[in-house]
């Protein structure tokens, strides 16, 4: 988070597997319904999420596991998710103290950077597996997801700035 | 030294070389994947874990197609239904309309046939006349066409009635059924010879004046006795319906249906009036003519 004079509560590890479902889940809706490039990567989303502000509870570990999940339901190429998310965790672990610190607007100009890295290396995998190169669309998914960083990453404060009871 | 190093410090692998570890696990999948066709099994499991988050992901929007799927099928039926109907009752009106000119046809093939029997001429019916006192018809046929007043107008089955009027173009013909109409008949079984009264438009005709013994019951046709020199003899007039004989009464009571369509049919044929008899007898009292 960025420097802030809130007292924050610690983050319990059920609310990091639940949000990571949900963000599964929200992957998982319907999106061709819409135009299948416009989806935002919510599962990419909260694990930089998790990784900028908990790089001790989530890291490349639950990227690789996440990564094959996302394959499998997309029907990809299995590991190339798992290699996109591998790699944007890393560069997101080696640079947390920096970033953690940074305002919302810079945050999501990192994620910005970091998804069309994730799709830029997809798409290379894909190419090098034999596909045709993606249209341009192929990188809307990540300026939605930037997009969206700022939002939900005051939610998800929003609810480790919960006052603490005085009883505490 | 990694013994000795308190808890708290334990992070596990530094992050490059999990990055290696994964990123190499990565690529043996998609090694294994594309080129090896062996994780099957490996992408089966793990779907396996995924479908619940899938089924919950997708089935609202199924739901909400499906809905929508049976909306759109509702009111395609519906309307699909209004247009057969629309076409069904448009091809019953065709077929109606095929089944009245089929009865018309054949109307005017037993007037033609008649028509070969006795010299006559077909006349269109106009229209009824609308005087509510009276039973008349007008018939496209008049004075141009050679009728006379007096002519014999008949259907397939029977008598109509009497021209009475003629005009230019058109005629008018006075229904049996017109009030004391008369037209000398007989009946066909015995022979009793009488006169058939019209009792107004649309009522039963009534023979009057008959012997209470007389030898008529329902069921009797009765036919034109030609004994007028108007009617030719033989044609078809009415049918007795019921005979009342009542005590106190010098006359039975005798109503009779008209044998033709009196009210139903489009066509009638006038026929060519009969030849001229012999000249009536100088001090004839009484003739027994119909007007």
């Amino acid at each position: 988070m960025p420097v802030t004079s809130h007292l924050l509560r610690p983050v319990r590890p059920s609310l990091i597997i639940l949000t990571l479902i949900c963000a599964l889940l929200f992957n998982l809706l319907p999106w061709q319904l819409i135009g299948n490039h416009f989806a935002p990567d919510f599962v990419a989303l909260m694990l930089l999420y998790w990784t900028l502000n908990q790089p001790r509870r989530v890291g490349v570990g639950w990227a690789f596991v996440l990564g094959v999940c996302m394959d499998v339901a997309d029907g990809n190429l299995l590991g190339q998710h798992a290699l996109a998310y591998s790699v944007i965790t890393y560069l997101v672990l080696s640079r947390q103290r920096q970033l953690n610190i940074f305002p919302y607007w810079q945050q999501a100009t990192a994620v910005l950077g970091l998804m069309v890295f994730a799709q830029l290396l997809m798409a290379a995998v894909r190419l090098i597996a034999g596909a045709d190169l993606p249209a341009i669309s192929y990188f809307l998914g990540p300026l939605l997801t930037a997009f969206l960083w700022v939002p939900v990453s005051n939610l998800l404060l929003a609810y480790q700035r919960k006052p603490v009871s005085e009883s505490l | 030294m990694q013994a000795t190093q308190p808890a708290f410090f334990k992070q596990g692998p530094k992050p490059l070389t999990r990055l290696l570890i994964f990123s190499t696990l990565s690529i043996a999948l998609m090694v294994g994947d594309a080129q090896l066709q062996m994780l099957g099994r490996v992408r089966e499991q793990v779907a396996i874990v995924l479908y619940p988050l899938q089924w919950l992901a997708t089935t609202p929007f199924a739901a909400l197609h499906s809905t929508r799927d049976f909306l759109t099928v509702q009111t395609d039926l519906i309307a699909e239904n209004r247009k057969l109907n629309d076409q069904l009752l448009a091809a019953q009106a065709k077929a109606l309309r095929m089944d009245g000119l089929a009865a018309e046809n054949a109307q005017l093939r037993a007037l033609d046939y008649r028509r070969t029997k006795a010299p006559s001429q077909l006349a269109e019916i106009l229209y009824s006349g609308r005087d509510p006192f009276s039973a008349k018809l007008i018939v496209d046929r008049g004075d141009n066409q050679g009728v006379q007043a007096g002519q014999i107008a008949i259907d397939t089955q029977g008598v109509v009635g009497q021209v009475v009027r003629t005009q230019a173009m058109t005629s008018e013909i006075r229904l049996i059924t017109d009030r004391n109409h008369m037209v000398p008949v007989m009946t066909q079984r015995s022979q009793v010879r009488t006169v058939i009264y019209g009792r107004g438009a649309g009522q039963l005709l009534e023979v009057r004046y008959l012997a209470p013994n007389a030898d008529i019951k329902p069921g009797d046709l009765l036919v034109t006795s030609g004994l007028d020199g108007t009617y030719p003899s033989g044609l078809p007039v009415a049918v007795v319906v019921s005979v009342e004989r009542v005590a106190g009464a010098s006359f039975p009571r005798i109503l009779c249906r008209p044998a033709a369509g009196i009210d139903t049919h489009r066509f009638l044929l006038i026929l060519d009036p009969p030849p001229a008899g012999p000249a009536y007898p100088a001090p004839a009292a009484a003739n027994a003519s119909a007007s």
